[in-house]
């Protein structure tokens, strides 16, 4: 049998996951071979010579897990019981800006906000320019009557 | 025929107790797990970090995790299941750090790698004459073996875990953590020459 193979089984044998068929197969390699025996004592003092680990952690870890469990848990147990109000809230609060932001067109604010943002080279129809021309004419006609303020 | 047995802690109902105490609101049961898997847990981690404050970060991070997520816990092994979210968050840690926390490549102003200055630093005269070195000698060489053999060896042989939790840990099969350990044992063989000679001749 192969060394690679033969090596394997020891390995697995050495874990405690070698099927009973091939430990029995196993148990003759070794029987037979030295070569095989060799190998098998020389993982088994390897495994044997590893030094078992002896660091430990800081003396304050435990501390440390339990605060961060503590502190990672408290943001989503808040969010998890005030989620439906939030919901509700924020269902409000675009109801609300439907409400106020949605005005009709023509009104007073809107009519200021396009002059404001208008190109002054820019031509654009003024619904109110035929009333605003009339005021105008009539201001011109008054002005120009030999009208006394103190007949009035 | 003489088996070494796994030096792990088998999972067991002490385990899903404290767990489940835990969650309850018992804060001293996670003490106990803690403690419990304290030196084969903190003993990996620190292997493949960069050093005591980095390795204390992820033991943290491990029991947080693990506890975050202790509703989709099936494994009869804990142990395995904390190797395996170390694992994981190692393998984020390297792949986010590349160049600061590959063991391989050069570290140092002089040259060598985290795994070149441990191996030093392990190998100081008041190990040596503790009688530990030849140990101590083996540990160093397979800090130079690459990530997945070095973490295959450490597994098996600090950690006790069978090749099957270990294939788990390293989300591959049986015979790919089965191969990385003999590639590692081949490497190891090959640098310690003269100590392997040792083992088969006096033993340990």
């Amino acid at each position: 049998m192969k060394t690679v193979k033969i090596e394997r089984w020891l390995l697995l044998e050495q874990s405690g996951e070698l099927p009973d068929r091939k430990r029995q197969r196993l148990r003759r390699e070794l029987e037979s071979s030295a070569e095989v025996r060799r190998l098998r004592d020389e993982l088994d003092r390897l495994y044997g010579a590893m030094p078992q680990p002896d660091e430990k952690p800081g003396p304050l870890t435990l501390q440390r897990i339990h605060a961060r469990l503590g502190r990672e848990s408290r943001p989503l147990l808040f969010f998890r019981q005030w989620k439906p109000a939030l919901a509700l809230a924020a269902g409000l609060a675009v109801i609300a800006g439907l409400l106020i932001f949605h005005e009709k067109p023509g009104t007073a604010s809107a009519v200021v906000f396009a002059t404001a943002e208008a190109d002054p080279g820019e031509v654009w129809d003024d619904p109110l320019a035929g009333d605003l021309e009339e005021l105008e004419t009539l201001i011109l006609a008054i002005s120009e009557s030999p009208l006394d303020i103190m007949e009035l | 025929m003489k088996t070494a047995e796994p030096k792990k802690e088998r999972m067991d109902l002490d385990d899903a107790t404290y767990l489940a105490a835990y969650k309850d609101g018992d804060t001293a049961a996670l003490g106990e797990l803690v403690e419990k898997y304290r030196r084969p847990l903190f003993g990996f981690i620190i292997k493949f970090s960069e050093g005591r404050e980095d390795a204390d970060e992820i033991f943290q991070e491990v029991w947080v995790r693990a506890i975050k997520n202790m509703n989709r816990y099936r494994q009869k092994n804990l142990l395995s299941w904390l190797f395996r979210i170390a694992h994981n968050l190692m393998i984020d840690r390297i792949r986010r750090n590349r160049k600061t926390v590959s063991f391989d490549t050069p570290a140092f102003a002089d040259g060598a790698s985290v795994s070149d200055r441990l191996a030093t630093e392990r190998l100081s005269p008041d190990a040596e004459t503790d009688g530990r070195e030849l140990g101590l000698r083996i540990a160093a060489a397979a800090d130079n073996l690459p990530v997945e053999q070095r973490e295959v060896f450490w597994l098996r042989m600090q950690a006790g875990l069978s090749f099957k939790e270990i294939a788990k840990v390293q989300t591959c099969s049986v015979n790919t953590a089965l191969a990385r350990m003999q590639y590692a044992l081949s490497k190891l063989r090959n640098e310690l020459s003269a100590d392997y000679q040792d083992l088969r001749e006096a033993g340990v």
